[in-house]
């Protein structure tokens, strides 16, 4: 085994900055050794090569082609004027230890979950419920985006059949809503009224075309 | 979805004037970005002064790099940028490949040997790279469960110290741990295929 001027927690360390999971302080402590240690610079290089090739086999690359391309890129480095950002320090870059970008992550998926079920309840509540066409289109769309697609399902009934609701569902006891339901009826297009809009029966024919 | 990006701190380094940093970025992405303009360009000899002139004008570039996007996709695009520009380059003057290599011994310190065929080309870089891919599946393979599902977690899901912690079922230092010892298990046996000759180190 080769000689590192390093312990097993400075290396360890240096596998979790790999990760970007190290931080600010000791990410700086770890470049700084990376720079000194040709051990560190080859566990480096051979903890990426490992990642690559378990991603895929064809990243798999000859180690000499690899250093020869590091070595030539440092010494035009060399040339090139140093880098300096100092705005940056404030930390425009996002990084896993900052708990507001985790945050806005799950934000982020919430919002996209509650769009699904908004669109998915839409689409429930303007068809009728009674039409299997319809309840095939609408568990394609529930199998394509899987759970939040249950949500809407009970409002599917409200629209077609308020009578069986009321009977069975606590939350729609309300008369204002039933009124409201009532009013919308008529656009909601449903068999019970009679003839239904032509954008539903083009709807209804696409789904049934699946 | 929006993860945060891994190379974070090494771009905050690089900005903040370290250039070791960018090197470590570079020996991350070097064979990713050597593939990406492989897949363009069909002269395989251009491909390393490719990604070489990538790498340089991100380094130039990367004070203007504010994290909008994962430091990867921002380097991706650059490459793709300095691939479709050789290309038209070498349209326009065929002979272009001839002087970039000439202007490029000038500025090098230690220039290899220019008719040396490519490495990346030659039979014995295409056996060194198969034996590399065998010898990382079969030592994966060797390890422990608990290593193997860390190292995978991490590497081909992409999942955070945290994720793996919550799926695995242990604290996060473990996952830290647990990945390192894989890492060094694997490249323990890449090591003989690895090991580098007197005066060609790291």
């Amino acid at each position: 085994m080769p000689i590192s001027g390093f312990d097993d927690s400075t290396r360890e360390r240096l596998s979790a900055l790999a990760d970007g999971e190290l931080d600010p302080a000791a990410s700086t402590a770890s470049c700084a050794a990376w720079g000194q240690d040709p051990q560190l610079r080859a566990d480096w290089h051979a903890w990426h090569l490992i990642g690559d090739v378990l991603r895929s086999d064809d990243l798999a690359a000859d180690p000499r082609h690899d250093r020869t391309f590091s070595a030539r890129l440092a010494a035009r480095l060399k040339a090139e004027p140093v880098v300096l950002a100092p705005a940056s320090l404030a930390g425009a870059v996002g990084s896993r230890f900052e708990r507001p970008s985790r945050r806005g992550r799950w934000t982020a998926a919430g919002a996209v979950a509650a769009g699904f079920v908004l669109v998915v309840g839409t689409f429930a509540v303007v068809r009728p419920g009674d039409s299997p066409p319809a309840q095939i289109a609408r568990d394609d769309v529930a199998g394509a985006i899987m759970a939040p697609a249950v949500a809407p399902a009970p409002v599917t009934e409200v629209s077609a059949q308020p009578v069986a609701i009321v009977a069975d569902n606590k939350i729609i006891r309300d008369a204002q809503l039933e009124r409201y339901l009532e009013a919308h009826k008529q656009f909601a297009g449903t068999s019970a009224l009679g003839v239904p809009s032509a954008f539903l029966r083009s709807a209804t024919v696409d789904s049934a075309a699946r | 979805m929006n993860a945060p990006d891994a190379d974070a701190p090494l771009v905050e380094r690089v900005k903040q004037g370290d250039v070791k940093a960018f090197e470590m970025l570079v020996v991350k992405y070097q064979r990713r970005i050597e593939r990406l303009i492989g897949r363009m360009v069909r002269d395989v000899d251009l491909v390393p002064d490719i990604a070489q002139e990538t790498f340089i004008r991100a380094y130039r570039a990367l004070p203007q790099f504010r994290g909008d996007s994962a430091f990867y996709t921002w380097l991706y695009r650059i490459a793709v940028n300095t691939a479709k520009k050789s290309l038209m380059e070498l349209k326009r003057d065929p002979l272009v490949t001839e002087s970039a290599r000439a202007s490029r011994d000038e500025d090098e310190d230690n220039p290899r040997v220019d008719n040396e065929p490519s490495d990346a080309a030659t039979p014995d870089a295409v056996l060194a790279s198969k034996q590399i891919a065998s010898a990382v599946n079969f030592a994966v393979e060797a390890l422990s469960e608990d290593l193997r599902q860390a190292i995978t977690l991490r590497e081909i899901e992409g999942l955070s110290y945290e994720e793996i912690a919550e799926l695995m079922n242990c604290p996060i230092g473990t996952v830290r741990s647990r990945i390192f010892r894989a890492r060094e298990a694997i490249a323990a046996r890449l090591r003989p295929l690895l090991d580098t000759r007197e005066g060609d180190r790291w």
